[in-house]
């Protein structure tokens, strides 16, 4: 529209950058100079770099990175399996939507992380609990997302494919699933947010290892810049993945004019 | 001459959730011969597009006979096709994908069916796009690939739904003649349904008017044009007096409000 | 035999759906009366009925009426900073390029990345009391307002803020009369996001760093294998959620009358 045009893209990101860049040097000149830094409460940027390079060094940051990872696929790729066969179920057949939308709706509005506490008890303080959990959390936006993708199929299509001879595998397969595929990828931006509270939650609660656990041990232990340092990586892998999934949804569906919903 | 489509006494009953029954068809009759240009004329709601799809064979009729070269008609088959009013294209194909569409689902393999796809694309005139996506694509266009689609799995019969309705008016005058043209050479048999008398005293031989819902068969007017017909046929006389007499049997069923406007 | 195929018909959506949830709350109370479980899982279990004894039992000892004050009080008071801090941001941020630009990567970062990882930073800051709870909850809940209002006021249609000018209006007026009842359902939808994130910080805060609130009498149940005491928790939380989300919803409706059919975002 006509904001954009006032500003070119490559306006906005060099602004974009200015800005970070300013905020960043603000922040050590200031603590550097200005303020003392008192390093029980606060910390500044060159400090955080150091731990950074650190950690990754010394490779305690990939490890924990890879535990933490490990947990998030296997929780994710179950909601994936399972929630999109469950979202076109509902979708296609209204007496399943019927009957399992109120249920699902309950669950999705309700914060399931409160059963945190009791995952772990029930399953311990390894993969298993955390799986759980992110499943449970990551299920939902593709149920519902891909539910919507499916009531959403232009019924004309599906007219045609069946004018045509076509049968119930190639409505599922040349229509509904190329329909639907906006409406997954939207549904696994939201589900990453949704697992990485998972990771986090279970980590803070009760974990020895992971990214989720380094980051509270830190702060335990009063030490500031590795703190921030975890923060920041867990902070560059979710924007990432999320901005990574926002640039697969434009390359997977060239065909749309683009509408953008957060 | 043994009729290519037969209809005798079909009747169509929908019923809509939270409506009461709408009858679309009644005691509908019609026969159509083989490689005969035929359109179906009738107020909004008449059924037209109903019986098109029993013909296609997404609707089953309550009662009455459908046969196709004798043959009774029991769901969709590869001798029938429909060019739909909304085009119908899928969105993620692009338009060669589109085109192969029916011969994907026959079973057709790969080479075959893209050989004969951009034959038929080369001859709706689109050869320059068959990479493009419907959404790149003026609605002029759309249509012509889903004519193309249609005439792909090479049917019998091709069913037309109002095909042009959702074009402007300049694009709806090529495209008929365009359409003619490919009927020409394809020899189809072809059923239309609109609601502009002029479209379907342009194009047809035959031309039937339905009654206003339920629907049932009023009138059959013959059309004595010369083929090939071309674009100034429309600015005679003769032309006139036959949108005049399809008018006249039409205006009854368009109720007494629209009648009385001359529309 | 017709009226009650008939009263199915119409009522068909109610009963299918509430049918379901009702089978399961049954087969739960009665899944120990069938099968003896083996002894892990029985310390584990529960059943409907034994929640709501629980919850009966706690409401009149009194034990959970400070926990709910606690936890509302994080909540409202969240929520609420969060509405006077995201609304005039997201409104401003929308209609400056400028701020737009140079805010867009901080933003974009806060928003891709879970509130959660900050909680152990703020209970640094802020120790257990009740500050660093609200703190969770104003940082979950900032995000969908303030992103949803900005999308409100950038999606102004133009050719509407062009009219108003031409009659010689302020940007205040434009503001006004424009851009802020475009923007309304934007923001409702927003605000129906942040009230699930604001419970999420509530929960979540309160079993970290709290001696009271809901939160931490679900994880203190947990750990003493009160699993029931635990669901009755859960079950507050779900009950609120749901009933807040569907005010809002109703509420959205209202407010969206004069839109076009979209599709929802979750």
């Amino acid at each position: 529209m006509a904001f954009k045009s006032f500003f070119s893209d490559y306006q906005r990101l060099l602004l974009g950058m200015v800005s970070v860049i300013g905020v960043v040097l603000l922040w050590e000149l200031v603590f550097t100079y200005v303020i003392p830094l008192n390093p029980f409460f606060f910390t500044k940027p060159s400090l955080i770099a150091a731990a950074f390079k650190e950690q990754l060094v010394s490779g305690t940051l990939w490890k924990d990175v890879a535990i933490s990872s490990k947990a998030f696929l296997l929780g994710f790729s179950l909601a994936v399996i399972v929630g999109i066969p469950i979202g076109v179920f509902m979708g296609w057949r209204r007496r399943a939507e019927y009957t399992l939308d109120p249920f699902f709706t309950a669950l999705y509005a309700s914060p399931l992380v409160a059963l945190a506490p009791l995952l772990i008890i029930i399953f311990g303080v390894g993969l298993t609990g955390k799986v759980a959990l992110i499943f449970l959390l990551a299920v939902f936006p593709f149920i519902f997302n891909v539910f919507a993708g499916v009531k959403c199929t232009d019924r004309l299509l599906v007219n045609v494919v069946r004018s045509f001879g076509g049968r119930e595998k190639d409505i599922y397969f040349k229509v509904i699933l190329p329909s639907i595929m906006p409406y997954i990828v939207a549904g696994a931006r939201i589900a990453i947010g949704r697992g990485i509270v998972g990771i986090l939650v279970t980590e803070f609660y009760a974990a020895s290892e992971g990214i989720g656990f380094a980051i509270s041990r830190f702060g335990d232990t009063y030490r500031l810049p590795d703190m921030f340092a975890a923060i920041m990586v867990l902070m560059i892998m979710a924007v990432v993945l999320t901005e990574g999934l926002r640039k697969l949804e434009t390359f997977l569906t060239p065909w749309k004019t683009g509408q953008e919903a957060r | 001459m043994v009729p290519c489509i037969e209809a005798r006494s079909l009747n169509l009953t929908f019923t809509p959730k939270n409506r009461g029954p709408v009858t679309a068809l009644q005691g509908f009759d019609l026969q159509v011969s083989k490689g005969e240009f035929l359109t179906l004329v009738g107020p909004s709601g008449c059924g037209k597009s109903t019986f098109l799809n029993v013909l296609l064979g997404l609707l089953k009729p309550d009662s009455g006979e459908l046969s196709l070269n004798g043959k009774q008609i029991h769901g969709p088959g590869q001798e029938r096709a429909m060019v739909f009013q909304e085009f119908g294209l899928l969105p993620w194909r692009t338009v060669l994908a589109n085109v192969e569409l029916g011969l994907e689902l026959k079973g057709v393999a790969p080479l075959i069916r893209h050989e004969r796809a951009r034959e038929l694309i080369q001859l709706v005139g689109l050869e320059s796009f068959q990479n493009h996506y419907p959404h790149e694509l003026s609605g002029g266009m759309k249509q012509r690939v889903g004519l193309a689609r249609a005439l792909a799995t090479e049917p019998e019969v091709l069913l037309m739904d109002e095909p042009f309705a959702a074009l402007d008016a300049q694009t709806r005058d090529l495209m008929q003649t365009e359409l003619l043209q490919i009927w020409e050479r394809t020899k189809k048999t072809v059923l239309f349904v609109t609601h502009s008398i002029e479209e379907a005293a342009y194009l047809s031989d035959r031309v039937v008017i339905m009654t206003a819902r339920p629907g049932r068969t009023k009138n059959v007017f013959k059309i004595d044009l010369p083929r090939p017909r071309d674009y100034e046929m429309r600015l005679t006389p003769e032309f006139n007096d036959i949108k005049a007499t399809i008018w006249s049997s039409l205006k009854d069923e368009l109720g007494t409000k629209a009648a009385g406007n001359g529309i | 035999m017709n009226t009650l195929t008939n009263f199915y018909r119409e009522r068909e959506q109610a009963i299918l759906g509430g049918g379901f949830i009702l089978l399961l709350i049954l087969i739960w109370q009665t899944v120990p009366a069938l099968i003896s479980l083996p002894r892990g899982i029985a310390l584990f279990f529960t059943t409907p009925v034994e929640v709501i004894k629980s919850f009966y039992q706690l409401v009149v000892k009194n034990e959970i009426q400070s926990h709910v004050y606690v936890s509302a009080v994080e909540f409202i008071v969240g929520l609420g900073l969060a509405i006077l801090v995201g609304l005039p941001l997201g409104l401003v941020m929308g209609r400056s390029k400028i701020l737009d630009a140079m805010l867009d990567p901080f933003v974009t970062a806060f928003n891709a990345t879970p509130r959660l990882v900050f909680l152990p930073l703020l209970i640094l800051w802020m120790g257990i009391g009740i500050w660093s709870k609200i703190m969770i909850v104003f940082v979950g809940a900032l995000f969908p307002l303030l992103i949803n209002t900005y999308e409100g006021v950038k999606n102004v249609d133009r050719v509407l803020v062009n009219v108003v000018r031409s009659f010689g209006a302020s940007e205040w007026q434009t503001m006004k009369v424009v851009v802020l009842p475009n923007s309304v359902p934007y923001i409702v939808v927003g605000l129906r996001l942040a009230i699930g994130r604001a419970l999420l910080g509530v929960v979540v805060g309160e079993f970290f760093a709290s001696s009271r609130g809901l939160g931490f009498m679900i994880a203190g149940a947990a750990t003493n294998y009160k699993v029931d005491i635990v669901f009755v928790g859960v079950a507050i939380f779900m009950g609120l959620s749901l009933a807040l989300t569907h005010l809002v919803k109703r509420l959205e409706s209202r407010l969206s009358r004069w839109r076009p059919d979209e599709v929802k975002t979750y």
